[in-house]
């Protein structure tokens, strides 16, 4: 038997957005955020037997972050793809993948990273836990498995608290929690030429297309502007020991030391 | 984006291109200065399949196509040429020649372990009197009973420092010319096999270059790869394939000092202006970009002809030409865009500089390559 655990991971775009950009492979990469993800996943299945699927929703030039995962050492790849999907929000995103992983039944575990590089809402990972109805810790350090049931940790303001969870489960990995690990060139090829990503789109879903997409995003990014930072050199006057007494009291204001 | 690859090309580039990033570039320098070769960073290569790009699955390789074989030259040598230079040369002239000429128990023996980066292979067919002239080599090989006395005097093997197996050219029949050179694979801690001082060179300080040098050497006559007399058509093969990858490394660098000379320009500032500003600079700019895409597509060009099994030789002689030449120009002209911050080894340009140096030398020198290349034009147009 072993374990079945859904990763969704993102392609997000490496560069400002200032003109529309098309993503590509050229344009865009595997959330890092994601990767962490995707250790706990493979590592996980590694240890205690069975399989990692990723699932990630995306415009076909997007199958690549699949192909990354499953050379990473996932074992087969999702693609939610549909022209009906474009413009959708996070809580629209929530509820394709929600469907999705409703189609990928039965399932251990469903995994995301905190966060995207590109768009930094942190919302998809808790939205798809309360859509699909599963447990959710967010931000976890460190997960294993005792006596089928699951313990993770996670750290907050100071704190490290520990939960005990029964499956299916939803967890979003804190970037701290493992190191990713590198790409075999091994992986690729048979990620390549072995391993499959099954496409799928809103007719698989069985989901109204109300739901999704901007008719289904109840937000809207209206515009994006990019923020300058003003910098600005000051020069701190007075004696050696002055100009020292000063930078500390700034330092100290500044919060950065206590 | 570059037409010619593939999705799953573009994979091994920004997988290469990842790690060497995080792992490579950030001691590059320290290990050009210090002249070390960086164990800890090969045993992380050798998990990651780059130390058998192209060996089989079943016998510990990532057995992948030469296009991703000439990325992953090109991505680690854009970090660093010494490193390049180890993979590339472990790759076509250590695993390659043992895979397309040795036995079913030869490529069990040796193998699983230089796929896997757990040993380390090197090319013994340059002398103190012969390079160029391959075939003009004084080592010899004298057949006794079930093994071979070797007595050989190898120079400039790269890798040579810290290899465990070591393909070494030497005349197994004096009076057959040509003919009579074979080729043995010798271990490091057999009884006369002795590695000699690391050579204080230009560049690639980073790799372990000496001689090797075999004293009464005795060789089992199983490590023979081929048959006797072949040892000449396996080096050369050898060469054709490791021209490929010694250009990809060329290309490599070039990129590097392209994009360091590129990012200086927009930040030097002179006359009030970044120098990129400057029409002269952008001229350089233009010419260095121009001609690594062009040799960049000639290696490429020369891999698929590979991957198509189709003749590469003149493709890859011409790649291997074109690419160290104009790496020398490239890391050239970033040095000139530095200035004298470029002569100076606070500046990374500086050891590209040094390191596309030898690219025009080694594994055929340039001189040797427009003979080749000469060779198969006139013979085309007859």
């Amino acid at each position: 038997m072993g374990l079945h655990i859904i990763v969704c991971i993102k392609s997000v775009i490496t560069t400002a957005p200032e003109n529309g950009i098309v993503r590509s492979a050229d344009t865009a990469e595997l959330n890092p955020f994601d990767r962490p993800a995707l250790e706990v996943a493979i590592s996980m299945v590694e240890e205690q037997g069975g399989m990692v699927t990723v699932l990630s929703m995306g415009p076909p030039a997007c199958a690549f972050v699949l192909n990354e995962a499953m050379a990473m050492g996932a074992d087969r790849g999702v693609l939610l793809s549909d022209a009906r999907l474009v413009d959708s929000d996070t809580l629209a995103t929530s509820t394709a993948l929600a469907a999705a992983i409703k189609k990928l039944v039965p399932f251990d575990l469903a995994l995301f990273g905190t966060r995207t590089y590109d768009s930094d809402t942190g919302q998809v990972g808790p939205q798809t836990a309360v859509l699909i109805d599963a447990p959710l810790v967010t931000g976890v350090t460190s997960c294993e498995f005792k006596d089928n049931l699951l313990r993770v940790d996670r750290k907050i303001d100071g704190f490290r608290e520990e939960y005990e969870l029964s499956l299916p489960a939803t967890l979003t990995i804190h970037p701290s929690a493992v190191k990713p690990r590198d790409i075999p060139l091994g992986g690729i090829e048979e990620a390549f030429n072995t391993k499959k990503i099954n496409v799928l789109t809103l007719d698989d879903l069985e989901i109204t297309p109300g739901i999704v997409g901007s008719a289904g995003s109840p937000t809207r990014v209206i515009s994006m502007t990019r923020v300058t930072r003003e910098r600005k050199c000051e020069f701190l006057t007075g004696t050696t020991d002055e100009q020292v007494e000063e930078l500390l009291d700034r330092i100290k204001k500044s919060g950065l030391i206590g | 984006m570059n037409t010619l690859l593939t999705e799953k090309n573009r994979a091994v580039r920004r997988s290469v291109r990842a790690f060497c990033d995080r792992e490579i570039m950030p001691i590059a320098g320290e290990i050009d200065r210090e002249a070390r070769f960086p164990w800890e960073i090969v045993e992380m290569m050798g998990k990651l399949g780059y130390f058998g790009i192209q060996a089989p699955k079943k016998l510990g390789g990532a057995e992948m196509d030469a296009m991703s074989y000439v990325i992953t030259i090109e991505e680690i040598s854009r970090t660093c040429g010494s490193l390049g230079l180890c993979v590339t040369v472990h790759n076509s002239v250590a695993v390659y020649p043992i895979l397309a000429f040795g036995t079913e128990e030869q490529k069990e023996r040796w193998i699983p372990q230089l796929a896997r980066g757990e040993k380390i292979g090197a090319f013994g067919l340059t002398e103190p009197n012969a390079g160029s002239d391959a075939a003009g080599i004084e080592a010899t090989a004298i057949r006794n009973d079930d093994h071979f006395v070797v007595n050989a005097n190898k120079a400039f093997v790269t890798n040579g420092g810290v290899a465990d197996i070591c393909l070494i050219f030497a005349r197994t029949d004096p009076n057959a010319g040509r003919r009579g050179i074979s080729v043995v694979v010798a271990e490091r801690g057999t009884p006369g096999f002795v590695v000699g001082d690391v050579e204080d060179l230009c560049g690639m300080r980073a790799n372990p270059v000496s001689s090797i040098r075999l004293h009464d050497c005795k060789i089992p006559a199983e490590n023979l790869i081929g048959k006797e007399g072949m040892g000449l058509q396996i080096g050369l093969m050898a060469l054709d394939t490791g021209r490929v990858g010694i250009a990809a490394q060329a290309v490599g660098i070039a990129q590097a000092a392209l994009e360091e000379a590129a990012r200086y320009a927009n930040q030097r500032q002179q006359f009030g202006v970044s120098i990129g500003h400057h029409q002269s600079i952008q001229a350089m700019l233009a010419d260095m970009a121009t001609q690594v895409e062009a040799a960049r597509l000639m290696v490429y060009r020369a891999a698929i002809l590979r991957d198509q099994g189709k003749p590469f030789s003149q493709a890859s002689a011409m790649a291997k030409l074109y690419a160290s030449e104009m790496s020398s120009t490239v890391t050239d002209m970033a040095v000139q865009i530095h200035g004298g911050y470029g002569y100076s080894k606070a500046y990374a340009v500086e050891r590209y500089y040094r390191d596309a140096r030898v690219t025009r030398i080694y594994e055929g020198t340039s001189e040797i390559h427009r003979m080749v290349i000469a060779k198969g034009v006139l013979d085309e147009y007859k």
